[in-house]
C-alpha cells in the first residue's frame, strides 16, 4: 500500500513516538512497577517501608477476611454489569431504531449525565433512597409498606449507586453494536419461520455479543473502583476493595498490603480486558 | 421502518425519568429550608448565601479550577503531538504506543492513585498542583489522542501532498494545514479533559497537598461527615458550570460545518 | 518546442514486490502537452508523482533542465501537480488557496502576490471568486483553481493527474478545450495523466502510450492513431478489429495475408517494423469506423456474411463474420449497399485505416 503520511516519503519515522512513550511510559509504567515492588516488601510498626523481600502480603490476600473484600467487589461489579445490560440493552436496542432528530436527541440525554458531577450524580441517591426521602414518602403514602424501608447502607444501594453511574457506558458500547446490525438479517430470519424470540435470541443477541462483551467490560472495571459510591451510598458496611486499600495507605498504614492488593486487582481487570478480547475479537483500543 | 411502539416510548421514559430523577433531587433539595439532607420544610435560598461566603469552596474552586486548565493544556500539546506522529508510525509502533497510552483509564484510579503516591513520595515532588495535573494528563491524554486523531484520519492525504507540491516544508504543512484543520477536535477534547478533570474524585484525593485539595476531594469528604443542603447548593452550581462547557464544546463542533454547501450543477 | 525540458533516465520503481515501473525512458519537451495514456495500473500515476517528487524511485535519473531533480524533495522542486480530487484546502478560501505556494516560499511581495493572483484567476475565468470557499465550488470551479494554484508558481512544468476524472461528459469535453487553450496561454508544458484516449487525441502533443510499467509508444495522436508500434496500442487506441492471418508473401511496399479463404494485401504501421516471412502469423488491426461495406466483390476486399445489425444513436453498427473471424463495422449514414442480416458482403478500408502487425512487440517497444 503506497505510505501518504505527513511526510510523504516510504520511511516511517518511529523516532518522534519515544517521548511520548516516555512520558506516559514513566508517568504510569513506572509507579506501577514501583507498586509491584512495593507489593513484596514489608513494613514496620510506625508504617515505614522495610525494604525486606517477603511475599507475606500476598499471603495474607488468601486470608478470608481479605478474600471476603475481593470477593464483595467482584461480586458488586459483576452485578453492576448485569444491571446495566438488562436496563440498558433495550434502552440501545430502541434507541438504535429512532431516526433523525429523536435519535440525535436520545443519544444526547443518555450522555449528557456523563458530563455531570459523579457526586452530583451519587449524592442525588442518598436523597432519593433516605429514610425521610421521596421513595420512602411515596411507599408509605401509597401505603405500600407500613414504615419506611432502610435502603441507604445496604449493598443494594451501593448497587443502584455504581449502576447508575455506569449505565451510559454500556448503552453506548450496545448501542454501537446493535446499531450496526443488518435488519435485513432479522427479516430472513423470519422469513425462514423463527418467532419474535428465537430469531432475538439466535441473531440479534448472537450478533451484539461484541458490544455485550464491551459495555460489560468498560462497567466492569471502573466498578471495581469507584468505592467512594459504596461509601456514600453502602454507609461502609460493606468493606470493598477500593475503601480498603484507601484505608491501608491512610489510617491502616501498611502501603505494602495496599500495594500487594492493587496488584492482585490489577491481575484481575487484565484478565477480564483479555477474556473480552477473545470473546469480540477486537483490540483494547476499541472500547474507547 | 416500524415507528416506536408505545411500549418502547414508555419504557425510555421511564429510563430517563429515573436517570435524571437524582440530578433533579439534589438541585431542588438545595433550595430546602431544613438542614436535615432529606426531609423538605420549605423554599430558601440561603444555602446558596452560605456558599458564596465561604471561603474554603472558593480556594479549593480555585485550585479545581487551576489544575483543570493546566491539564487541558498539557494533555492538548501531548495528544496531539502523539496524534499527528501516529499517522506516520510502523503498525507495530502504534499499538505500542496506543496500548501504553491506555493504561491509566485500564487501571482502577485507586492503583493509579496509590502507585503515583508512592512514586511522587519517592520522587520527592510536592503534593498540589503539580502532581493533580500530571496524574490528571495521564487519563485525559487518550481523549484528546483519539479525539485528534480521528480528525487526522479524515483529512484527504492530497491536501498534504498538495502542500508540500507547492512547496511547504513538514513543519509549514503541520503548522498551516494540519493544526487549523486539526483545531476544532483540540478544543472540543480539551473541554472535555477540563470536564473529566474537575469532576475527578479517587485520583485528586492521592494527588492533593496539604494546602491544595480540590473542589470534588473537599466535597466528597463533607458528604462522608455530614451534609447540609449547602452541598446541594454547590453541587448544582457546578452542574451549571458543566452545562455550559457542554453548550460550548456542542457549539463550537456544530459551527463551521453550516457554511458547507457543495453545488452540484454546471459551472 | 525543440529543446528537452524533462528527461526521464530509466526510471524504475518497486511497490513491495511488484514492477511498476520498468526502466522508463523518453524525453519531454518545453512547451509541449504530453499525455502519459494508458490502462487502470500501467504505471503512468506513479510516474508523474516520481516527477512531482511524491514518490521515490529505486534506480534511473530524473532531470529538469539537464539537473538531476531525483534526490530533490517534493517541495524542492519547480514542478507543480493538479490533483484528480482538486486538494483544495478546505480551511482557505480561494484566494489563500491560490496564494499558498507563494506565501509558503516567501518568493512574491504582498502586492505582486495580489497582481499575480489577479493574473491567473483571470487565465482561469475565475475573477470575482476570491473569497469562496472550496466547498461552495463546483467541480469543474474547484478544477480550475486547483490549476491556478498550481500555475502561479509559473513551475518549470505542470502535472495533471486525471483532473477531469470526477466531471461529467458535457463538461468534461468542454474543459478538455479549455485545458488545451489554457496550456497554450500560459506557455507551460503540461504532462497530463489519463485513461481516456479520447481525452489524449484531443488534447495532446504528443501521447505516451504505457502498459505494466513500460512505455510501448511515444508518438503524435495521428501518428498513435494510424501508426501503432504494436498490438497492445492499436487496441487501446480506437476501435479497431483485430484478428489473426497468415502472411502469404512480403512486397516492397505491402504484404499479402490470408485470412480463411481471402488473400489480399495490407501495409504494415510505420512504427510496427514490417518483418515477416511467408507463412508467419500476424495481426490484421482496422478501425472499425474506416471500413466499408460493398455490395460486390471487388479487389483486396474480405467476403463476409452479415450477422446483426444494432442500432446506438449515431452509429449503426454491423457484425459481419469472415470465415470464422468477427469484424464489425461502424458506419454513420445508411450504406448504399442496403444489406440485411444473411447477406453477403465484401469489406474494405482506406489505406490509412488497418495496420498489419507483428505477433510479437518490439523488444523495448519504444519509438520516438
Amino acid at each position: 500500500m503506497k505510505n501518504r503520511g505527513i511526510t510523504t516519503s516510504k520511511i516511517k519515522n518511529n523516532a518522534p513516538a519515544i517521548p511520548v512513550l516516555v512520558w506516559v511510559g514513566f508517568f504510569a509504567g513506572v509507579p506501577l512497577v514501583f507498586v509491584l515492588v512495593i507489593s513484596f516488601l514489608t513494613r514496620d510498626s510506625l508504617g515505614i517501608i522495610v525494604l525486606e523481600f517477603s511475599t507475606e502480603n500476598y499471603r495474607r490476600i488468601f486470608e478470608p477476611v481479605y478474600l471476603k473484600i475481593f470477593f464483595n467487589s467482584f461480586l458488586l461489579a459483576g452485578l453492576t454489569g448485569v444491571v446495566t445490560l438488562v436496563i440498558g440493552y433495550p434502552v440501545a436496542y430502541i434507541t438504535s431504531k429512532l431516526k433523525g432528530r429523536q435519535r440525535t436527541l436520545t443519544i444526547g440525554l443518555i450522555m449528557l449525565p456523563f458530563w455531570i458531577s459523579s457526586l452530583l450524580r451519587t449524592y442525588g441517591w442518598r436523597i432519593l433512597l433516605d429514610y425521610k426521602g421521596i421513595i420512602n414518602n411515596i411507599l408509605t403514602g401509597l401505603g405500600i409498606t407500613n414504615e419506611p424501608v432502610t435502603m441507604l447502607g445496604t449493598f443494594a444501594a451501593s448497587l443502584v449507586g455504581t449502576a447508575y453511574m455506569l449505565i451510559p457506558f454500556m448503552i453506548i458500547a450496545v448501542f454501537n453494536s446493535v446499531d450496526k446490525l443488518d435488519r435485513s438479517l432479522l427479516e430472513a430470519s423470519y422469513d425462514l419461520g423463527a418467532g419474535k424470540l428465537k430469531t432475538f435470541r439466535n441473531i440479534t443477541l448472537r450478533l451484539t455479543l461484541p458490544g455485550i462483551a464491551g459495555g460489560f467490560t468498560l462497567v466492569f472495571i471502573p466498578a471495581l473502583g469507584l468505592f467512594f459510591i459504596s461509601d456514600i451510598l453502602g454507609g461502609g458496611q460493606t468493606v470493598y476493595l477500593g475503601n480498603k486499600i484507601n484505608e491501608l495507605i491512610g489510617r491502616g498504614r501498611n502501603k505494602p498490603l495496599a500495594a500487594a492488593m492493587s496488584v492482585a486487582m490489577v491481575l484481575f481487570i487484565t484478565l477480564v480486558i483479555y477474556i473480552y478480547t477473545k470473546v469480540s475479537k477486537e483490540e483494547v483500543g476499541g472500547l474507547l | 421502518m416500524k415507528k416506536t411502539g408505545k411500549l418502547s416510548s414508555t419504557y425510555l421514559l421511564v429510563f430517563f425519568a429515573l436517570l435524571y430523577l437524582p440530578v433533579l433531587s439534589v438541585i431542588l433539595y438545595s433550595f430546602n429550608k431544613s438542614p436535615s439532607t432529606a426531609q423538605w420544610t420549605g423554599w430558601t435560598f440561603d444555602w446558596y448565601r452560605e456558599l458564596f461566603g465561604d471561603p474554603v469552596i472558593a480556594d479549593n474552586l480555585k485550585n479545581s479550577l487551576t489544575v483543570a486548565l493546566l491539564t487541558a493544556l498539557l494533555s492538548a500539546v501531548i495528544g496531539t503531538f502523539a496524534a499527528i506522529i501516529s499517522m506516520n508510525l510502523t503498525k507495530n509502533m502504534k499499538k505500542t504506543l496506543q496500548s501504553v497510552m491506555l493504561i491509566p483509564l485500564l487501571v482502577p484510579e485507586v492503583a493509579l492513585g496509590i502507585s503515583l503516591l508512592i512514586f511522587f513520595n519517592a520522587l520527592g515532588l510536592p503534593f498540589g498542583i503539580l502532581t493533580l495535573v500530571l496524574s490528571h494528563s495521564l487519563f485525559c491524554v487518550p481523549y484528546i489522542y483519539i479525539m485528534v486523531r480521528l480528525r487526522l484520519v479524515e483529512i484527504d492525504k492530497a491536501v498534504l501532498e498538495a502542500a508540500r507540491d507547492l512547496g511547504a516544508g513538514t513543519r509549514q504543512v503541520i503548522g498551516t494545514i494540519i493544526l487549523p484543520l486539526v483545531t476544532p477536535s483540540i478544543v472540543t477534547a480539551s473541554l472535555l479533559a477540563i470536564a473529566m478533570s474537575l469532576d475527578d474524585v479517587v485520583l485528586s484525593m492521592y494527588m492533593s497537598g496539604p494546602s491544595t485539595t480540590t473542589l470534588p476531594v473537599h466535597i466528597f469528604s463533607r458528604m462522608r461527615i455530614g451534609v447540609t443542603p449547602k452541598i446541594n447548593a454547590l453541587c448544582t452550581l457546578i452542574l451549571l458550570g458543566t452545562f455550559i462547557i457542554v453548550g460550548l464544546s456542542q457549539f463550537i463542533s456544530r459551527g463551521p460545518k453550516k457554511k458547507e454547501k457543495i453545488k452540484n450543477e454546471d459551472f | 518546442m525543440d529543446r528537452n525540458l524533462l528527461e526521464i533516465d530509466g526510471v524504475t520503481k518497486y511497490y513491495g514486490d511488484n514492477h511498476v515501473l520498468k526502466s522508463v525512458s523518453f524525453d519531454i519537451r518545453d512547451g509541449e502537452f504530453l499525455t502519459l495514456l494508458g490502462p487502470s495500473g500501467c504505471g503512468k500515476t506513479t510516474l508523474l508523482r516520481c516527477i512531482a517528487g511524491l514518490e521515490k524511485i529505486d534506480s534511473g535519473d530524473i532531470l529538469l533542465k539537464n539537473e538531476s531533480i531525483k534526490a530533490l524533495p517534493a517541495n524542492k522542486r519547480n514542478v507543480n501537480t493538479v490533483f484528480q480530487n482538486y486538494a483544495l484546502f478546505p480551511h482557505l478560501n480561494v484566494r489563500d488557496n491560490i496564494a499558498y505556494g507563494p506565501r509558503v516560499k516567501k518568493s512574491m511581495s504582498r502586492s505582486e502576490l495580489e497582481a499575480k493572483i489577479g493574473e491567473v484567476l483571470d487565465l482561469v475565468k475565475m475573477k470575482g471568486y476570491e473569497s469562496r470557499m472550496p466547498q461552495e465550488l463546483s467541480g469543474g470551479e474547484k478544477q480550475r483553481i486547483a490549476i491556478a494554484r498550481a500555475l502561479i508558481n509559473k513551475p518549470d512544468t505542470l502535472l495533471l493527474d486525471e483532473p477531469l476524472g470526477a466531471l461529467d461528459l458535457k463538461l468534461r469535453k468542454y474543459m478538455q478545450k479549455e485545458l488545451a487553450h489554457l496550456q497554450r496561454e500560459a506557455k507551460t508544458t503540461f504532462v497530463y495523466v489519463t485513461h481516456d484516449q479520447e481525452e489524449a487525441l484531443n488534447m495532446s502533443d504528443r501521447i505516451a502510450v504505457m502498459d505494466k510499467g513500460t512505455i510501448l509508444q511515444i508518438g503524435s495522436p495521428s501518428e498513435i492513431y494510424n501508426e501503432p508500434a504494436d498490438l497492445f496500442v492499436a487496441s487501446f487506441i480506437g476501435d479497431r478489429n483485430i484478428s489473426q492471418v497468415t502472411v502469404v508473401e512480403k512486397n516492397d511496399d505491402h504484404v499479402t495475408i490470408r485470412l480463411g479463404s481471402n488473400v489480399i494485401n495490407v501495409r504494415c504501421s510505420n512504427k510496427a517494423g514490417c518483418d515477416f516471412k511467408s507463412g508467419d502469423k500476424a495481426y490484421l488491426a482496422v478501425h472499425m469506423d474506416k471500413m466499408r461495406i460493398a455490395c460486390e466483390q471487388a479487389l483486396d476486399t474480405l467476403k463476409g456474411k452479415v450477422g446483426s445489425i444494432h442500432y446506438a444513436g449515431s452509429q449503426i453498427r454491423i457484425e459481419i463474420d469472415v470465415d470464422g473471424s468477427d469484424f464489425t463495422v461502424i458506419e454513420y449514414q445508411k450504406n448504399e449497399c442496403l444489406c440485411g442480416e444473411g447477406d453477403t458482403v465484401w469489406l474494405s478500408w482506406e489505406e490509412k485505416g488497418g495496420v498489419l502487425l507483428p505477433l510479437l512487440p518490439l523488444p523495448g517497444g519504444l519509438s520516438v
